[in-house]
């Protein structure tokens, strides 16, 4: 067995939570990669919107580079523009949102736009929100998908740019005016995550073979919930490496990247 | 003191200042008694992009990007403006990449030519090429102000003000730190009793604007994805449109419903090929990756080092040195453009 590399296996892991027959709204990168590879093997049925526009693309000139590639607008089934796509969301025609960002903290909150407290003079200034914060508001459920590093897991976040549970109280998202249930699952190189329903706190999953609990937890800069259940994660075969590899991203656009330790 | 309607202030951490309720160029008043005064006949609009930067870019005003990060985007236009010069715009866009950043590194080169007050926008980076270095250099430095939202809430905010409307509710930004920081507000709805985040129209002075085709009044056709390019361009108080292609009219008249950008919504307009490179045009050409990373590293070793040497090389060789877009595009190796155009694939779209 070949060996994996944390971005595979965040591809893989994404790919296998992702299910058949519905509609996933895809980030730049690892959302569009582990998308792609339900669609090869488990999930031919599931389809993809892309945020310039595109809903059900045939991705026949390759993976798309970016969600605004024109690669990804190729024979869509509708093509309209950024208000269609995110109207489809707010309606709930849309039920994953596979996201990024710099921060998530225990309730699924995201930060993608500033690191320090003073937004108008920012320690570090990122992108901003883009289409992230709407798809956490009204995709149905929303998918986290980072490295798992201990800058990145905070129990404070610098700034919320895409809403989970918010402070955890029960009413939070539906003060906030959002559509969607909100978060599901944070996919990382070394573990998955759920939520809990009672507490919506960040749950552990499962973890790396040969990988403790606890060496997860030392990763997470909050309390995580560790239940006794907590299983391996499933690796992928040498037939979805061949696949990940050589077909879905032939060029290492993403799959090459390193994790910062 | 705004009202906050969510329990964002649990849990918020971020220091900002209180914005006054105030639109950031017409207010929706402004831009219908503007648009009511124009002449609306079906006229050649076809001018040089010279002439249409001279005629309407104007210091302080607001300045709306098409297009979406790499896509569309209006470089001809921006690199006309950076040429022409101007003075304290304010920046509107959903996501931009190339666009923003060439006239950021236009203000870090030349503040008496070009320079950026403010921006309201959703993002700006260049997704899998990087971050936007010359975006960190200045806010790490306090030098633009920002107003930030989702990409759909400023795509509806430029539908908004196409619409005719004030605002718009939306079902995001609420319970996010952009609930905080932004010109939004939270309000009870009238007819269901729950919350519901509004989010005020956005009218540029002037949008800029890269379309597939067009006929020569301006009625133009967007293939691949719009974008938010008819929102904006009927947002804007005037607009500047780029044409890959100029149509015959009768295109237009056999494929009515093809039309996303009605002629009234267009004040100038110049065929420009390759108007959106190194960005894409879908039907025409893939984006030029290299010809990006060129510009980004030139802006991420000012950055890094404070040294311009690089940054204004490329500005001097293909901006100043180039009288227009045909000029620089002449500096880009065929063996370039017969890439990019093979990398599209020559996906259909309906011209003629």
């Amino acid at each position: 067995m070949a060996e994996v590399t944390p971005m595979e296996m965040i591809a893989y892991t994404g790919s296998r939570v992702l299910q058949d027959e519905s509609i996933v709204f895809v980030g730049t990168g690892l959302p569009i990669i582990a998308a792609m590879h339900a669609q090869y093997t488990h999930a031919p049925n599931l389809l993809m919107i892309y945020e310039a526009g595109s809903l059900a693309p045939i991705l026949e000139m390759g993976m798309p580079l970016s969600v605004g590639d024109t690669r990804a607008a190729r024979k869509a089934t509708y093509l309209k523009g950024l208000c269609g796509v995110f109207e489809l969301t707010q309606r709930g025609y849309s039920d994953f949102a596979f996201i990024g960002g710099a921060q998530i903290d225990m309730y699924g909150n995201i930060c993608s736009t500033i690191q320090g407290e003073d937004y108008r003079q920012p320690q570090v200034r990122f992108p901003g929100s883009g289409g992230a914060g709407a798809m956490a508001a009204n995709c149905e459920k929303t998918i986290a998908i980072m490295a798992l590093e201990k800058r990145r897991f905070v129990k404070q976040l610098d700034f919320v740019t895409s809403i989970g549970y918010g402070d955890g109280s029960p009413d939070y998202r539906d003060k906030a005016g959002v559509m969607g249930s909100g978060p599901y699952r944070v996919i990382t190189n070394q573990a998955l995550f759920g939520f809990d329903e009672e507490t919506r706190r960040m749950k552990l999953l499962e973890v790396m073979p040969g990988v403790t609990t606890q060496e997860i937890q030392d990763l997470v800069g909050f309390e995580l919930i560790i239940p006794s259940d907590v299983k391996e994660m499933k690796l992928p075969t040498e037939e979805d490496l061949t696949l990940l590899r050589d077909k879905i991203d032939a060029e290492g656009y993403f799959l090459k990247r390193q994790v910062k330790k | 003191m705004k009202k906050i309607g969510s329990s964002i202030k649990n849990i918020s951490q971020v220091k900002y200042d209180e914005k006054p309720l105030e639109f950031w160029g017409p207010t929706p008043d402004e831009a219908r008694k503007i648009m009511v005064s124009k002449p609306k006949g079906l006229k050649d609009k076809r001018t040089t992009l010279k002439d249409a930067v001279q005629k309407h870019i104007k210091d302080g005003i607001n300045l709306g990007l098409g297009g979406f990060v790499n896509t569309r985007v209006p470089v001809a236009a921006v690199h006309e403006v950076i040429r022409h010069g101007v003075k304290d715009l304010t920046l509107s866009m959903q996501s931009n990449s190339i666009c923003a950043e060439l006239l950021a590194g236009a203000m870090i080169l030349d503040p008496d030519r070009v320079s950026i007050k403010r921006a309201e926008l959703a993002w700006w980076g260049y997704e899998i090429i990087g971050i936007a270095p010359l975006l960190r250099y200045m806010t790490s430095n306090g030098m633009i102000e920002l107003d930030d939202y989702t990409n759909y809430g400023m795509s509806v905010r430029f539908k908004a003000a196409a619409m005719g409307i004030p605002f718009i509710p939306v079902r995001d930004h609420g319970g996010a730190d952009m609930e905080l920081i932004n010109k939004g507000t939270m309000m009870e709805c009238p007819y269901t009793g729950r919350n519901v985040y509004l989010v005020p129209a956005c009218h540029p002075d002037v949008s800029l604007i890269h379309v597939t085709a067009a006929d020569m009044y301006g009625n133009s056709r967007l293939m691949g994805a719009q974008c938010t390019c008819s929102e904006l361009a009927m947002a804007g108080t005037y607009s500047i449109v780029t044409a890959e292609k100029i149509i015959p009219d009768d295109n237009i008249r056999n494929y009515p419903n093809l039309t996303e950008i009605p002629h009234p919504a267009v004040d100038s307009l110049v065929e420009v090929p390759f108007g959106a490179y190194p960005g894409a045009c879908y039907g025409f050409h893939w984006f030029d990756m290299d010809h990006i990373k060129m510009f980004r590293a030139a802006s991420e070793e000012f950055r890094k080092t404070g040294d311009k040497t690089k940054l204004k090389q490329y500005y001097d060789e293909y901006i100043f040195g180039c009288a227009n877009h045909e000029e620089f595009m002449e500096k880009i190796d065929s063996e370039t453009i017969k890439k990019i155009k093979e990398m599209d694939g020559g996906q259909p779209i309906i011209l003629d």
